[in-house]
């Protein structure tokens, strides 16, 4: 689960990281308010509220923001109902959003703080150690996906044991990768202490501080935060689990998940419904293989009933780029006549108007087939993923 | 001989007198696992299933021997059934619950390195020796005895390769499911060690996916083998976004792995056979002089 920025800045600031002063705002005038109790005079920030990256490189879509993106500098405080106004109920598109952007439903307004040197902070989990890792770059307001994959160097990896925590020697690498001298040391070692302790203390998967600031007087200073936390310790964190900002998902993502089921969207026409994550991917690089593209994938899971799964099923059955459907599903702990039952009471409600090709294999496999046969739908079975997915592209190419 | 599990291992479950436990305890001792006993806070001194239950995992190793124990325990409760475990010296834990917070596999990690206990898990269905031993919840009635040892990273692909094993004419000799989370308690180095060492193994099929290193470290251990059996591989998720999801994007940050084609020429350049696709498993299978 993410947060916001202002809300991880909050926590970040309750753990004793420095943070700009800043104030929410959901309405012009009360951004112009929050401004002028930050301080009496300029610059100012205010900052789009989404949760994706990129913010400031992007554009907004629904009505006229004035050509800038969403965080800007202001320094006339008579400026900033104008400049929240352009931002608020408008939608922001950035390299991190998709084509179809986020709705800023508020602004977080800052006191501009004038640092000195910018750097990238990140923690993250090396799953394949395993270890918390700490991630220090020199570039800054970019993906670190794309800075690892194309400029892998200019990420330095330290790896951090969580009961020891970051050591001297530790603090010395990080200087000398950014070239600083070791008068900074000991700002250094207490604002990666205390951002450790934070990753720690609450199951956190991603910390980024993108970027980190050096303040006049050498403390760190975090500009920006990004905290995502792990969705299965949040009962750890009731008071995390409360920031959930159900506006950051789409409404099929949100009924899924109410479902227990794991939804993901790409960009093609097929829709899959399949048990497990590994017959996910299977399934969709054996569509794309067939010349296909998978439109989005329903992983159900054991241990729910035929109505969350017929639920599940008519989010792909109604997705409207959906024009087929494959369903491979290997009976165990889920048994495959829930499968059938789940799509008979879809098939009811919403109707099934385009290609279904099953694969059933395991528990209950033929009792599933027959409740499928009995009810006349135009349905069709396939022994293996392999005959599915070329059944399927025989049907599309007829429906062509 | 088989690995991590056979007839004469001594099986313990931790949460036994829960509902999936009782289900699935009941089916292994059909099927022939020696389960001995039961672990259930407040339930000591019962009977459940025809074997005792205990308090604690302590309890239980005073009064018998264990050589393996099966955690059937919610995920966040793993933690602690493991300590137990672990402390009481258990050599093989099984972990069948999903959705073990990442911070506890931290930890858990961390116990494991300072002891001489093995897991495998969590999200798994398990380890299967078929008609000999089953730990977790594979569906028994698709194994059969045989010389194919298989390894994965995904719980329901490892039915589709035991399917793929059985249409090659062959069997299993033990089937081992990883686990499908980020941070897992063994990987397929180890599993891959412990099938060269077993007699009745005589190849292997492994099953991985685009989000972690297992695969590139399992490559690494099997170009320096000096002697090798057959290793048959299957990589899911070549056609996904890159970086896609949160262990695939963490894995691209810390260790610079770019793509499932690119982890798929590391174990061919191996020794390794890759396959394209799960279907073609059994015909390489064929055509191996096993």
């Amino acid at each position: 689960m993410n947060i916001h920025e202002y809300q991880a800045k909050k926590i970040l600031a309750q753990y004793g990281i420095v943070v700009p002063d800043g104030g929410i705002a959901y309405t012009p005038a009360e951004a112009k308010r929050v401004a002028q109790k930050l301080s009496s005079r300029g610059p100012w920030m205010l900052k789009s509220q989404i949760q994706s990256g990129a913010r400031a490189g992007g554009h907004f879509i629904t009505h006229d923001a004035g050509g800038r993106g969403g965080i800007r500098q202001v320094t006339q405080i008579t400026n900033i109902p104008y400049e929240t106004a352009q931002m608020l109920n408008n939608t922001l598109v950035t390299e991190q959003t998709g084509p179809q952007g986020k709705l800023v439903t508020k602004v977080y307004v800052e006191k501009f703080e004038e640092a000195r040197h910018l750097f990238y902070a990140g923690m993250i989990i090396d799953s394949t150690v395993p270890a918390i890792t700490l991630l220090i770059s020199d570039v800054i307001n970019e993906d670190i996906l794309k800075i690892a994959y194309r400029k892998r160097d200019s990420i330095l990896r330290i790896r951090l044991r969580f009961d020891v925590g970051i050591d001297n020697e530790q603090i010395m690498q990080i200087l000398d990768f950014l070239t600083l001298d070791k008068s900074y040391a000991p700002a250094f070692r207490d604002f990666f202490g205390k951002l450790l302790f934070t990753f720690i203390n609450l199951d956190a998967l991603m910390i980024e501080i993108n970027p980190v600031g050096i303040l006049p007087d050498k403390k760190l200073i975090a500009l920006d935060a990004k905290i995502s936390f792990d969705n299965n310790a949040l009962f750890r964190h009731p008071d995390i689990a409360k920031m959930f900002d159900v506006y950051e998902y789409d409404s099929r993502t949100l009924r899924a998940m109410n479902c227990g089921f794991r939804y993901n969207e790409f960009d093609g026409n097929i829709g899959c419904i399949v048990n497990g994550s590994g017959l996910a991917l299977e399934a969709m690089d054996l569509i794309k293989e067939a010349g296909m593209a998978t439109a989005c994938s329903l992983n159900i899971r054991g241990g729910v009933d035929k109505d969350k799964i017929a639920d599940g099923i008519k989010l792909i059955m109604t997705n409207p780029r959906v024009e087929g459907i494959l369903i491979n599903i290997l009976g165990g702990f889920l048994r495959c006549n829930l499968i059938a039952e789940g799509i008979l009471i879809a098939s009811q409600d919403v109707g099934l108007n385009m290609p279904l090709i099953i694969r059933f294999e395991g528990t209950n496999r033929e009792e599933a087939k027959n409740i499928l046969l009995q009810s006349k739908l135009p349905i069709i079975f396939a022994d293996t993923i392999n005959e599915a997915v070329y059944q399927l592209g025989e049907q599309m190419k007829d429906n062509d | 001989m088989a690995i991590l599990a056979n007839k004469n291992t001594r099986v313990l479950v931790q949460g036994i007198t829960g509902m999936q436990a009782t289900f699935h305890t009941k089916r292994s001792i059909e099927g022939g696992t020696k389960i001995i006993a039961g672990v259930s806070p407040k339930h000591g001194g019962e009977t459940h299933l025809d074997v005792p239950v205990f308090n604690t995992v302590a309890d239980a190793v005073r009064e018998m021997q264990v050589d393996a124990s099966v955690l059937f325990v919610p995920a966040m409760a793993v933690k602690s059934a493991v300590r137990e475990a672990v402390e009481a010296q258990i050599k093989l834990i099984v972990s069948i619950a999903q959705g073990v917070p990442v911070h506890d596999m931290l930890e858990i990690r961390a116990m494991l390195k300072s002891s001489n206990t093995l897991m495998i898990g969590p999200n798994t269905p398990g380890v299967i020796t078929p008609q000999e031993a089953r730990l977790g919840i594979f569906p028994e009635n698709i194994h059969h005895k045989g010389c194919i040892g298989v390894v994965s990273r995904s719980s329901t692909l490892t039915y589709e390769a035991v399917l793929e094993t059985n249409r090659a004419g062959f069997g299993q000799s033990t089937v081992v499911g990883l686990g499908d989370d980020m941070i897992i308690g063994s990987d397929f180095t180890d599993m891959l060690s412990r099938f060269m060492d077993d007699d009745e193994t005589k190849a292997i099929v492994m099953l991985g996916k685009a989000d972690n290193s297992y695969e590139q470290m399992a490559a690494a251990y099997y170009k320096g083998l000096a002697r090798k059996k057959p290793v048959i591989a299957f990589i899911a998720g070549a056609s996904l976004p890159f970086g896609y999801n949160m262990g695939y994007a963490f894995d691209i940050i810390t260790h610079g792995h770019v793509t499932v084609n690119d982890k798929k020429e590391i174990m061919k350049d191996a020794g390794i056979i890759v396959v394209d696709r799960m279907s073609q498993i059994h015909e390489v299978l064929q055509s191996l002089s096993l």
